[in-house]
């Protein structure tokens, strides 16, 4: 190769070097305007007792890649408990607007869809048709005591007797635990009850007392304006020892404090199951799960927003995800903790499922003799809130 | 040949034109490309929001020091990163959980960690939009009696159960009970006068406003308080005092268990902890974001990051060996390794049960029944009016916290009196009550002027002896040292001094001084060592000492 030609193709080298180099600082500056590349976001914002799970299942989605109209679809959760959300939904906080909500229960979308018809004239989120409401999982309510309290009350009641009307009885009890049969240094009765300005467990436990108050599976606003019934809900709430509490009465405090705060309450049943081994461990007592006569539950709905922040693709990556998220492997992972599944080919019966695990405890997969509540209007709960608000929050 | 040579000039003239042409094309494109990447990274550069910091400046509760020094190293060594590169930092302050909340109301902060979250409560109180938000707890610890073993023996421990009622009876019927809470800037304090108004009202839940406010409830809290020995600044104080001075400083105070597994990891003589048969609460170790107008995305995101780190097992560990029960339920207690066992004089097995907790209003007005209800004090001012105290302004910012101070004492009850000197004591003014002379008290701290040398000993020795003479052992009796200087016209020798204080406080009543140095000249250990015979503080008079002295010394009162 002559001399002329070495120079020809190093002033060509070195015009490929420079080129190149531009192509690199282009690519590092991550300039590549590309619309048609963009990923498709689907912002999540979901109840806290299946977060985990929720959280779980994205990053598998997310991991597959998938995508609709050649573009990727990306979910992103944000935990939020339910109560918080209904607030930002109401002041219109969101910023920007996930595309879907999952809350604990429907009544939750229903105080939504109360508060944006007002303002909109019409439900922002559907209760039917494509994009309706759909549940994912479902958890029960359920008494969780420590055994050693549900041994002195059931000799003192009955054993298939603890339910709201015994434990009213055992909260207005002036002696305390030696009045019911239990040892001094437990102090008086102590009910656990979740805040329900901070945890709609709170809401769904006045809800399932009311049924047991009128023995009736469907609950009104005259009902729970009832002074008679008011002066009962009272008492029995008088016992909670705590609502200034960080997360409110959740399982996860009954584990972390013990019997000190509440000697039982009705509970979360997934939460129950999943804590269960933990509350063994740190306190000598274990937990016994007795289910209620009246059956109250989340049902954990997956809502899309259908206001106009949301687009169609994205709303129709949301169903993508909430298909997903329905599928065989996807709800065995929300069994495995203690949440039962939508799909019904996916079973909590048998195997290391947590309702086998927890058998011993009380915990059931077929739950027999139990009427389900009929969800309340959103009057009725409105109604229960502000009885709450005026004679309990500043208790 | 000669025509090969002839055309070699003709190719070489094209080559080198086609290479010129190349060079000069190709070279046009270079820079060009090279420019349209200098360019879309100036303009990315222009599209990327301004840096913002991603520090957090996180308060937290003092009795958690060491722990939260050695999780705020591990997270700076952990070198997190915002997605913009920026370095996760944390800017930790140590402060008392009520000032945290004064502070976090008034837009100090971007995240808290009191030692219970109802101070969240506190924060919000009011709040048309809530200030705390993505609250975590991360550590919990039961609040306990800390007694010596033996002295809970006495009380019938561990056969009787003991609460509340075996103690204040105890400290009512023997004058030389020694017991101590904080004060209700701190959860364990407030648990204390809690406990009192609970014990006063008959009641173990259901307090209220009337309860509070009830004649034979209030009587009842005073009664008690004034068998209190010391407040003090919170339980991390008390423990060092504890263990400073061992069994002849206290019989028995109130602080969490957690510190009585530290006592004991450090102390021969075991102390054991009770768990109030009647009730008692916890403190829950919140970690909590506040959403400060000024809070940054990247601040939101270094929240994100140290909440999860202070949840991972690395550091709930580490919390399990400080003593703390961990959130995370599978660190077992029961572990071998695990501090959380009767041999140190703790038990996982406990509280059985709790106090039922009033809510905001009514722990407000215990709080200011509590002031009221306290042991009120006889407090000597001494002050330094040396020569030296006019350089620097220093005497007019010793005049301006004096007269602050006397502002800010809050019981109508509390008596100040003022030592003025520098050669000798001069217009001394014997206590007074603030409540009806607190104009006339301020008057004589404006009108001091600064001449002479420094009689220091002489002057604490002169406001000791006055309240010694007084004898009023149902007040609290402090005396306040404001100097700059060295000891140099005394005719007291310190050591001679400290003896007679000692003296006086195991014969007479107990009297705590506090000394308040300003400027580099004070010497230390004169001021030490007046504090230390007292259990009382020598503190250097930096702005915020002086801004809070009051609140300091109440806790104290």
């Amino acid at each position: 190769m002559n001399r002329t030609r070495l120079i020809f193709f190093a002033v060509v080298l070195f015009a490929l070097v420079i080129v190149g180099v531009s192509f690199v600082i282009q690519q590092l500056s991550g300039n590549l305007p590309n619309p048609t590349a963009q990923p498709i976001q689907v912002r999540v914002v979901t109840a806290l007792p299946i977060e985990p799970w929720v959280q779980e299942a994205a990053q598998k989605f997310n991991a597959e890649k998938r995508s609709l109209d050649g573009r990727t679809i990306v979910v992103a959760i944000t935990p939020m408990d339910s109560v918080t959300a209904l607030g930002k939904w109401d002041r219109g906080e969101f910023n920007p607007v996930p595309t879907v909500w999952i809350p604990d229960s429907r009544y939750l979308i229903e105080l939504v869809n109360a508060t944006q018809s007002e303002k909109l004239g019409r439900d922002i989120f559907l209760t039917d048709g494509e994009y309706r409401a759909r549940p994912l999982v479902t958890s029960l309510f359920a008494w969780g005591i420590y055994k050693s309290r549900y041994d002195a009350l059931a000799a003192k009641f009955g054993k298939d007797n603890v339910n709201w009307k015994t434990i009213h009885d055992a909260a207005i009890a002036k002696g305390g635990w030696p009045e019911l049969g239990g040892d001094a240094k437990w102090g008086y009765f102590k009910l656990i009850v979740p805040n329900p300005n901070k945890n709609a467990a709170g809401l769904l436990a006045m809800v399932s007392a009311a049924g047991e108050y009128y023995d009736k599976t469907s609950i009104t606003t005259e009902d729970v304006t009832n002074p008679k019934f008011q002066v009962w809900l009272k008492e029995l709430i008088s016992s909670v020892t705590d609502f200034s509490s960080l997360s409110s009465y959740t399982v996860e405090d009954l584990a972390l404090f013990g019997y000190s705060v509440g000697d039982g309450g009705q509970l979360l049943e997934s939460d129950l199951l999943v804590n269960m081994s933990g509350i063994q461990t740190r306190w000598a007592d274990p937990l016994i799960i007795v289910y209620p006569k009246y059956l109250t539950w989340f049902d954990f709905p997956f809502t899309i927003w259908m206001g106009p922040e949301t687009s169609a693709a994205e709303k129709n990556a949301a169903l993508l995800f909430e298909k997903f998220l329905l599928s065989a492997p996807i709800q065995s992972a929300a069994a495995a903790r203690g949440l039962r599944p939508a799909n019904p080919d996916v079973s909590i019966a048998s195997g290391d499922s947590l309702f086998v695990k927890w058998k011993s405890q009380g915990a059931e997969a077929l739950v027999s003799r139990t009427a389900r509540m009929r969800p309340p209007d959103r009057e009725t709960l409105r109604a229960l809130l502000r009885w709450f608000d005026l004679n309990v929050k500043g208790r | 040949m000669s025509r090969k040579i002839t055309r070699r000039p003709a190719l070489q003239a094209n080559s080198c034109a086609l290479i010129a042409i190349a060079t000069v094309v190709l070279g046009m494109v270079g820079v060009l490309c090279l420019i349209a990447g200098l360019v879309s990274i100036t303009s990315t550069a222009d599209a990327t929001p301004t840096p913002t910091t991603a520090t957090l400046e996180l308060a937290y509760s003092p009795e958690k020091d060491a722990l939260m020094q050695d999780i705020v190293a591990r997270f700076h060594k952990a070198n997190y990163k915002t997605p913009a590169g920026l370095p996760m930092k944390i800017s930790a302050t140590r402060m008392d959980a009520a000032d945290i909340v004064e502070a976090a109301r008034a837009g100090r902060f971007t995240a808290i960690s009191p030692d219970s979250s109802l101070w969240l409560g506190q924060i919000d109180a009011d709040r048309e939009r809530p200030l705390v938000s993505e609250a975590t707890r991360f550590a919990v610890t039961p609040i306990v009696i800390a007694m010596w073993s033996d002295v809970a023996q006495s009380l019938g421990y561990p056969q009787k159960p003991i609460g509340w009622q075996e103690l204040l009876g105890k400290a009512q019927s023997d004058a030389n009970f020694k017991w101590s809470h904080p004060a209700t800037s701190s959860a364990s304090g407030l648990l204390a006068t809690l406990a009192e108004f609970y014990a006063g009202a008959n009641k173990t839940r259901g307090l209220t406003e009337e309860d509070v406010k009830n004649r034979a409830t209030l009587d009842y809290v005073a009664a008690l308080e004034k068998t209190v020995r010391y407040y003090g600044e919170g339980e991390q104080a008390t423990i060092d005092q504890v263990l400073q001075r061992g069994r002849s400083y206290l019989d028995a105070f109130v602080v969490s268990e957690r510190l009585v597994v530290y006592h004991n990891s450090k102390a021969s003589a075991k102390l054991v902890a009770i768990y109030p048969v009647e009730g008692t609460l916890w403190q829950d170790h919140p970690l909590a974001l506040l959403e400060q107008p000024n809070l940054t995305d990247d601040q939101r995101l270094t929240y994100r990051r140290l909440r999860e780190f202070v949840l991972s097992a690395e550091i709930q560990k580490l919390i399990l060996q400080a003593g703390y029960r961990p959130v995370d339920l599978n660190i077992r207690l029961d572990d071998p390794a695990s501090p959380i066992k009767t041999q140190n004089g703790v038990d996982p097995a406990q509280p059985q049960t709790t106090l039922q907790m009033p809510n905001a209003a009514v722990i407000e007005e215990a709080q200011s029944y509590w002031f009221l209800a306290k042991r009120p004090a006889n407090i000597m001012l001494v002050v330094d009016t040396s020569g030296s105290m006019g350089s620097q302004s220093k005497l007019k910012q010793a005049q301006d916290a004096l007269v602050t101070f006397l502002d800010q004492v809050q019981g109508e009850k509390d008596r100040v009196g003022l030592v003025p000197f520098s050669t000798r004591v001069s217009g001394a003014v014997g206590l007074q009550d603030v409540g009806k002379e607190r104009d006339a008290l301020k008057a004589r701290v404006r009108a001091l002027k600064a001449e002479g040398s420094t009689a220091l000993l002489d002057a604490v020795w002169f406001a000791y002896d006055d309240l010694q003479k007084r004898g009023e052992r149902e007040r609290i009796n402090a005396i306040v040292v404001m100097t700059d200087g060295i000891e140099n016209a005394s005719s007291l020798k310190l050591n001679t001094l400290a003896e007679r204080i000692r003296r006086g406080n195991a014969s007479g009543i107990p009297i705590v001084i506090f000394c308040i140095g300003y400027g580099s000249d004070a010497d230390w250990n004169v001021l030490n060592t007046l504090a230390d015979a007292t259990g009382g503080f020598a503190r250097r008079a930096d702005p915020e000492t002086i801004r809070r002295l009051y609140k300091i010394l109440s806790t104290y009162f």
